[in-house]
């Protein structure tokens, strides 16, 4: 079963248990560091408030207290809307990536994106929607028919839907929705004034009940997403090796394809379409921990976060009195970061 | 002699000469001034400017909106029956369907700040070429410039002593007393104008708004912000600064009913004692431009001045 990794990791057991030990010290690190910038993020605000008084909010919560109002309604919400979103882009862009076998898959290479943009720019346009809590459901509906559409048009012909038919069908779609999607913003100034802070990628007014709204969403998606890591990683040998080892290939990618959209659908719901994350972490993440997807996942899930939450709280405190939104910060944080990084290491191919 | 009866001659010419011909003559909020051989018949409105005009019983043959009709505050309860609507967006216009309009006359207003008429400069190089633009000049008072309407409305035929115009403008009037009336009994009420986005609440200076001027003329207090928006307009405050000024009464921007809706869904909203004991009011903001509705306006302001608890802020 050499066959299994054909890369330069060690094969002695001995190696891969010790390769493992650093790979799992390495998540618990991450994960501390996540949880430290959580706080940070619960510290920081366009308010200055006193850490003590933002341990007491948590703590010992006054319904009566401003700066306690401040903590628990305004930036609790948002950082965990953060930590949410930013696991889900990270996992939905590995899943995609490793699905389809292309480097450059993220949620928006296959209309999810586009998807619900389109849903959420019809509901202001037509039904008069202006409230972020109603723009959810339409998203995320919209993320999922775009990706239906997607998937049976790549479904059609002998082959089914291969890597390169999803991506090139994902593109067409994604093309038509916003040339829609423009036509619409260009005739109606009123809805291009009300989705513009949308369409940039924004964790600011997201309340408890969004939050709420988007879990369940989130935990099924994640949990099914870390579930297919082994039938990614067979994947990855490409579709041949893989029904050769009995991996029912069509499959595999029908449910992979499920949790990203589940994932993607419901953080672009939450917060936007944000695009730099979900492309760019998975190659961070691949660098990190080698080819298999039982490693890149979680890595993924705990390093997205970071730079989500991380450009957010950065975003907080560059332009006061006002706020950079988040998608913004991302991409201007992130790109460099991600040019250095495809300087100086070879990124691993897919 | 002979420059005596020149002189004559000339400002018999002056005086005699324009009624006898019906020819029309006005100066622009631009200084600019207009002159045509005739009162000029078929005019084409910014939304505004319809707005000024329809109630004082000149109807334009089109308008352009600044955005869907069904959207523009200011044509509210106008009867549009029969006007051409030729642009529905800000800064466009059907230019083809304006010159099938053959109008003699644009009317819009001069902002002063921009150096341009409303709809902006891409609106008014299209139309310019078909007629005159002309009309008053947005200034500190929404009460001038319906006078000014009045006094172009005039000059275009209008009958301001018509029963239901003058009706209008004495129940403004009366309003308006009532108005003067409320604010000197509580002059310790402070009130705070703002507009309300899901990423900040905006606090309005009073200086970037006629209505409000009228208002601090009339003798409300309005609290002006800091302002550090380049544009003058706004001071726009991080929802986590939402109690920065605590007023005893919120006047809400009213052009569109999200703005309460969006208000109202951030949890700091209520951080403004104001907001906590439901002393919040109307705005009418930018869209006043005749005297019925700065009536029903003004008489909205006027009961909740009334009963709002002036001591509720320091």
């Amino acid at each position: 079963m050499l066959i299994w990794r054909p890369d330069h990791r060690p094969t002695s057991e001995g190696g891969r248990a010790r390769a493992a030990a650093r790979l799992a010290l390495g998540l618990l690190l991450l994960a501390l560091a996540l949880f430290a910038l959580a706080l940070i993020s619960l510290a920081t605000g366009a308010r200055a408030i006193p850490l003590e008084n933002v341990w007491a909010a948590l703590v010992a919560f006054d319904p009566n207290a401003t700066e306690h109002r401040i903590v628990w309604d305004l930036r609790l919400p948002r950082t965990i809307v953060g930590l949410m979103v930013g696991a889900a882009l990270g996992l939905a862009g590995a899943v995609l990536q490793g699905a389809t076998r292309n480097p450059l898959a993220d949620p928006s290479i296959l209309g999810i994106h586009a998807g619900a943009s389109l849903a959420v720019v019809l509901g202001v346009a037509l039904l008069g929607m202006t409230q972020l809590s109603s723009y959810v459901w339409l998203a995320f509906a919209g993320a999922g028919l775009s990706m239906l559409v997607v998937y049976s048009v790549a479904s059609v012909g002998r082959d089914g839907a291969t890597p390169v038919k999803l991506a090139l069908a994902g593109a067409a779609i994604t093309a038509v929705l916003y040339a829609i999607i423009n036509a619409i913003l260009l005739t109606s100034p009123r809805t291009l004034d009300e989705v513009r802070f949308w369409q940039v990628g924004s964790l600011s007014g997201r309340t408890v009940d969004i939050a709420l709204q988007v879990a369940p969403f989130l935990l099924i998606g994640a949990l099914l997403a870390l579930a297919t890591a082994r039938l990614l990683d067979g994947l990855s040998m490409g579709d041949d090796v893989a029904r050769a080892i009995g991996q029912r290939v069509g499959l595999s990618r029908g449910l992979a394809g499920l949790a990203a959209v589940v994932l993607a659908g419901a953080s672009t719901a939450a917060a936007g379409p944000i695009a730099f994350v979900g492309l760019t972490v998975p190659h961070v993440a691949r660098a990190i921990a080698g080819p298999s997807y039982r490693w890149i996942l979680p890595y993924s899930m705990l390093l997205a976060p970071i730079l989500l939450l991380g450009a957010d709280v950065i975003g907080r405190v560059i332009a006061t009195p006002g706020e950079v939104q988040v998608g913004i910060v991302t991409a201007f944080l992130g790109a460099p970061v991600f040019m250095a990084l495809v300087r100086r290491r070879k990124l691993a191919a897919l | 002699m002979f420059r005596a009866v020149a002189f004559t001659l000339a400002l018999f010419t002056m005086t005699t000469l324009p009624g006898m011909a019906q020819g029309w003559h006005y100066v622009g909020g631009d200084g600019n001034a207009v002159e045509l051989d005739a009162v000029p018949q078929r005019i084409i409105a910014s939304q505004d400017a319809a707005a000024g005009l329809i109630p004082l019983g000149i109807r334009p043959v089109g308008i352009y909106a600044d955005s869907a009709v069904a959207d523009a505050k200011a044509l509210q309860g106008l009867d549009l029956a029969g006007i051409e609507i030729i642009g529905q967006a800000w800064g466009e216009v059907d230019i083809e369907k304006a010159a099938a309009l053959e109008p003699d006359l644009i009317v819009a207003e001069y902002w002063p700040l921009e150096s341009t008429w409303s709809g902006g400069d891409d609106v008014v190089s299209a139309l310019a070429p078909l007629a005159p633009v002309t009309g008053p000049e947005q200034g500190a008072s929404i009460l001038t410039l319906i006078e000014d309407y009045e006094a172009l409305a005039q000059s275009l035929g209008a009958d301001l002593a018509a029963p239901s115009i003058a009706a209008e403008k004495s129940a403004f009037q009366a309003a308006l007393a009532e108005f003067k009336a409320a604010t000197a009994a509580k002059p310790d009420l402070t009130a705070l104008a703002v507009w309300a986005g899901a990423d900040a609440l905006y606090v309005a200076a009073t200086a970037g708004s006629s209505e409000l001027m009228d208002f601090a003329n009339w003798g409300l207090d309005l609290i002006d912000p800091e302002v550090a928006d380049d544009r003058g307009y706004w001071e726009i405050l991080s929802w986590e600064n939402a109690d920065k000024y605590q007023p005893d009464l919120i006047m809400v921007d009213n052009r569109s009913d999200a703005t309460m809706q969006t208000a109202m869904a951030q949890p700091t909203w209520t951080l403004m004692k104001a907001a906590q004991a439901g002393q919040v009011a109307d705005w009418p903001a930018f869209w006043l431009r005749n005297y019925r509705v700065y009536a029903s306006e003004l008489a909205k302001l006027t009961a909740a001045i009334k009963a709002a608890d002036a001591d509720l802020a320091p």
